[in-house]
């Protein structure tokens, strides 16, 4: 698979590093790593470069994941880059809102690689 | 305590040692089981909370001494622990007990909500919610560093 740019956006810093790790054990070649620790953060990475890949927690302070996912449809600062909700919110209702707001997946903490595997190589465009 | 409240005590009690369990095989990578509380040997403590509103209003508390919480956020970041990373693993793993546990009981996986984690450094404080009337209070091990989860809500039975 050829490199990968990823932001991953958590305002604990040891999950960003856990989902790095996890990305890389799933076979991801990441050739840029990009971090925020909220998803106002995020926005301002994604205002001045392009990623491949979107990983963000929902539960953050200043501003959650949902109304991250939600900004970048309606600014459209990333079209075409999937993105992937982790949390600790396993409920359906939870799973919904995410989609509904504009990502592509949703992992549950705690995560083996194995779940990372599954649910973001699949979104990715090979090449 | 009716029967009913200490059936519903005793599930929580053996679903919050799963969650633990689950999480630190999965997200700390060593294996953690519930053991007798014994005297607190470091006066240096991090604390981290994660209210619970909704179907179940209180909160879950991790304590560790200092040392136990670096051991914790080596084994999570596979590095030397920074402060700002002890912290950051000691409120994150409170935070996953937290979400597993509740995921066990159908009445709380999508009635109770979390709090982002807040965590205190030193032991000079104070958790007013403490004194909520249900305290369910467990100790665990991993490594040889001991830890405590306190449960404590308002009972809704």
């Amino acid at each position: 698979m050829a490199g990968t740019a990823v932001l991953i956006i958590d305002d604990s810093s040891v999950m960003r590093k856990i989902v790095e790790r996890a990305l890389r054990q799933a076979g991801l070649n990441l050739t840029r790593v990009r971090e925020a620790g909220s998803g106002a953060e995020g926005l301002a990475v994604l205002g001045q470069e392009r990623v491949d890949l979107i990983v963000s927690d929902i539960n953050m302070p200043v501003m959650d994941g949902l109304e991250f996912v939600r900004q970048v449809q309606r600014q459209s600062l990333a079209p075409g880059v999937p993105v992937v909700m982790i949390t600790t919110e396993g409920g359906e209702e939870h799973v919904r809102q995410a989609l509904e707001a504009g990502a592509q997946g949703y992992i549950r903490k705690p995560f083996t690689p194995d779940q990372v595997r599954d649910r973001v190589l699949p979104l990715l465009v090979p090449g | 305590m009716a029967v009913a409240g200490a059936e519903q005590v005793a599930r929580w009690e053996e679903h919050l040692d799963r969650a633990v369990v689950e999480v630190f095989s999965i997200m700390v990578g060593v294996s953690c089981a519930p053991t007798e509380p014994s005297p607190a040997e470091q006066t240096e403590t991090v604390s981290a909370v994660v209210g619970l509103a909704g179907a179940l209003s209180g909160a879950l508390v991790l304590r560790a001494g200092l040392k136990v919480a670096e051991r914790m956020a080596e084994r999570m970041a596979g590095m030397p622990a920074e402060p700002v990373l002890v912290h950051d693993a000691a409120g994150e793993v409170c935070n996953m007990v937290a979400g597993a546990w509740k995921a066990l009981d159908a009445k709380l996986s999508g009635g109770c909500l979390l709090s982002t984690p807040t965590v205190v450094a030193g032991d000079r404080y104070e958790l007013f919610g403490e004194r909520a009337p249900l305290r369910i209070e467990r100790t665990y091990c991993f490594e040889e560093q001991m830890f405590s989860l306190t449960l404590f809500c308002d009972p809704p039975f």
